[in-house]
């Protein structure tokens, strides 16, 4: 191979960053093009160098990398490390390219390293990780929401979620100060939310429960829901279903 | 079930039992003797005969008692066994005690008339006594041994629910110390020594509190400063942690290992969500009643973390209130800004 691999360094920790550089010294393979100490910066620099790998940690400050995957424009192959193993599963389902449990060694970081070259090989620099995942890959509910617009992120606690309606390929969600986009599916936030506290009313809308003032039948078998602010959205047959499932009448 | 005749199990009881029989078998002599002018022989042989064989074959009434019980048997079927039982002993008793009555006494034949019905009856009535002091044995062993299993069974739940609630050190920290560890052999083999010692040290604590409940708060305070130094090299300015203790407060007692879970906490909300430095103060008061500890961390407001008390803090109350039975002794205080918990450890 001719080209050397552009890496982005994503992880929190100087003294973890410190071994991954000098274990990749001896990668001649490999050019590090950034360092970045949290999530944020990432998502930036990753959109903007347009690297080939990103070593990526999960648990940092702001967002998790997890997070930090929904935010990219620019879908790099992706190498996990970090010292949680339970999280080794949903990685793949994202289509990472490998997944180092810290402490590593440096033969494990080389063959890590191996994959992603026969990777860009076989399929180019251009990864399809993220992309893949359309279905809520987790067990847990989501307790917050990253969002970007172009040059901020902003996380939205989904408590502070009304609700959600889908627009063609995103959905806008509706804070009670704001809304924002995010290219995500109605069917991914409709298994992502507490389905205790969100419900499916529509084809486009999910709605916290408890935002709902009341429940109007405006024709013949067909409904409409009433916010606290007085919104009104229209209730499927199926969704005044889950309505009833989930409220009990 | 306990088969064992409580006479081998107690020997107390037999010293009683022993004691009883004697004083009926002399006071039945002496009133033969000197009330109805008996001669004594024919009095002690006369004693020897009946009392005195079923002080020893009446003790085998236990195993009766034992094989039809209150609890496990009906009514009718205690009756009967105890009824067939009862004739059984008997005409044994009366058996053996006629051979000696045969062989001790002067009048046998005459003494066999005139007594044999009234003693089949006496025989029955001391059966019945026997049954009742039996089944009352055997209702106090029961109780005993309830009461000593019960007892056994709370220091057990509570051995349990210790163990349970102990805070172990995370494993992630272990993992994530032991990277900094093999990124510093290469860079800082010094500080990579010294860490090795410092994680060596925390865990030689943290398992030996398997063994004592309660430490000095200097040796407990030693063992957490550990741990935040090895913390720090991790996390480096961010961790700042700041020291006000009353030297006064160092030989007060405290469970081990209770405060490392609020540094923990401190560093998952405070230090590891935060882009800038977090100061994790520690304060201590004390008198001779109580130890007064609060361990104070701000954080970034704008990071999200989950509400209400999470399991480390709950492991800490659910402890001091089964080491000191008030699940007060804790208080958390969350002014979006700062996160403080404060303990409040009373001393003897």
């Amino acid at each position: 191979m001719s080209e050397k691999i552009r890496t982005i360094i994503v992880e929190d920790e100087e003294l973890a960053r410190n071994l991954l550089k000098s274990f990749l010294k001896e990668a001649e393979n490999v050019e590090i093009v950034a360092e970045c100490e949290n999530g944020f910066e990432g998502v930036k620099m990753i959109n903007e160098l347009k690297p080939d790998l990103v070593f990526l940690d999960i648990q940092m400050p702001k967002i998790t990398g997890f997070e930090l995957l929904e935010l990219l424009d620019h879908k790099p192959h992706i190498i996990f490390a970090t010292a949680y193993d339970q999280y080794a599963l949903k990685a793949f389902e994202y289509n990472a390219a490998d997944y180092l449990l810290k402490p590593y060694s440096k033969d494990r970081l080389m063959e890590a390293i191996d994959k992603v070259a026969e990777r860009i090989q076989t399929e180019g620099t251009h990864s399809d990780v993220a992309e893949k995942v359309s279905d809520y890959p987790r067990e847990e509910f989501l307790d917050r929401i990253v969002v970007k617009d172009r040059h901020k992120i902003h996380i939205i606690p989904v408590d502070q979620v009304r609700y959600i309606e889908s627009m063609d390929d995103y959905v806008m969600i509706y804070t009670p100060d704001s809304r924002y986009m995010k290219q995500k599916t109605m069917k991914y936030l409709e298994k992502a939310l507490d389905h205790r506290n969100f419900v499916r009313i529509h084809r486009s809308y999910i709605v916290k429960v408890e935002e709902i003032n009341e429940i109007q039948q405006y024709e013949k078998e067909s409904y409409i829901v009433i916010l606290h602010d007085k919104t009104k959205l229209k209730v499927s047959k199926t969704g005044y279903k889950n309505l009833k499932d989930i409220l009990n009448f | 079930m306990d088969f064992k005749h409580p006479f081998i199990s107690n020997p107390k009881l037999v010293i009683y039992y022993i004691l009883i029989w004697i004083a009926i078998i002399t006071g039945a002599v002496l009133i033969k003797w000197l009330a109805y002018g008996f001669e004594p022989g024919i009095a002690v042989a006369e004693a020897l005969a009946l009392p005195f064989m079923f002080a020893i074959i009446g003790s085998s009434i236990w195993y009766v008692i034992k094989f039809s019980t209150l609890e496990n048997n009906s009514a009718v079927r205690v009756v009967l066994s105890h009824l067939i039982a009862a004739t059984i002993i008997v005409f044994i008793w009366l058996y053996f005690g006629i051979v000696i009555i045969k062989l001790l006494h002067p009048y046998a034949g005459q003494w066999i008339e005139n007594n044999l019905a009234g003693n089949i009856f006496s025989g029955y009535m001391l059966y019945l006594t026997y049954v009742i002091f039996f089944y009352a044995v055997n209702y106090y062993q029961g109780f005993k041994e309830k009461v000593r299993n019960e007892g056994k069974l709370k220091s057990l739940v509570k051995e349990a629910e210790l163990h349970a609630l102990k805070s172990q050190i995370n494993p992630h920290f272990l993992f994530n110390s032991l990277n900094s560890i093999s990124s510093l052999t290469m860079t800082n083999p010094d500080k990579a020594q010294e860490m090795v010692i410092n994680l060596s040290a925390l865990m030689r604590y943290s398992l030996k509190h398997d063994q004592i409940d309660k430490v000095t708060f200097s040796e407990e305070l030693k063992n957490n400063t550990l741990y935040l130094q090895i913390e720090k090299v991790r996390f480096g300015n961010k961790l700042n942690a700041v020291f006000d203790i009353d030297e006064k407060c160092l030989n007060a007692m405290i469970p081990n290992m209770i405060l490392q879970p609020l540094y923990e906490n401190a560093i998952k909300y405070g230090v590891y969500e935060a882009t800038e430095p977090i100061d994790i103060t520690t304060r201590s008061k004390c008198n001779d009643n109580v130890l007064e500890i609060t361990i104070t961390n701000n954080y970034d407001p704008n990071s999200i973390s989950k509400k209400g008390e999470g399991i480390g803090l709950r492991n800490i109350r659910d402890r001091l209130q089964i080491i000191y039975g008030n699940p007060m002794l804790m208080k958390v205080e969350d002014n979006k800004k700062e996160f403080t918990v404060t303990l409040a450890i009373p001393q003897k």
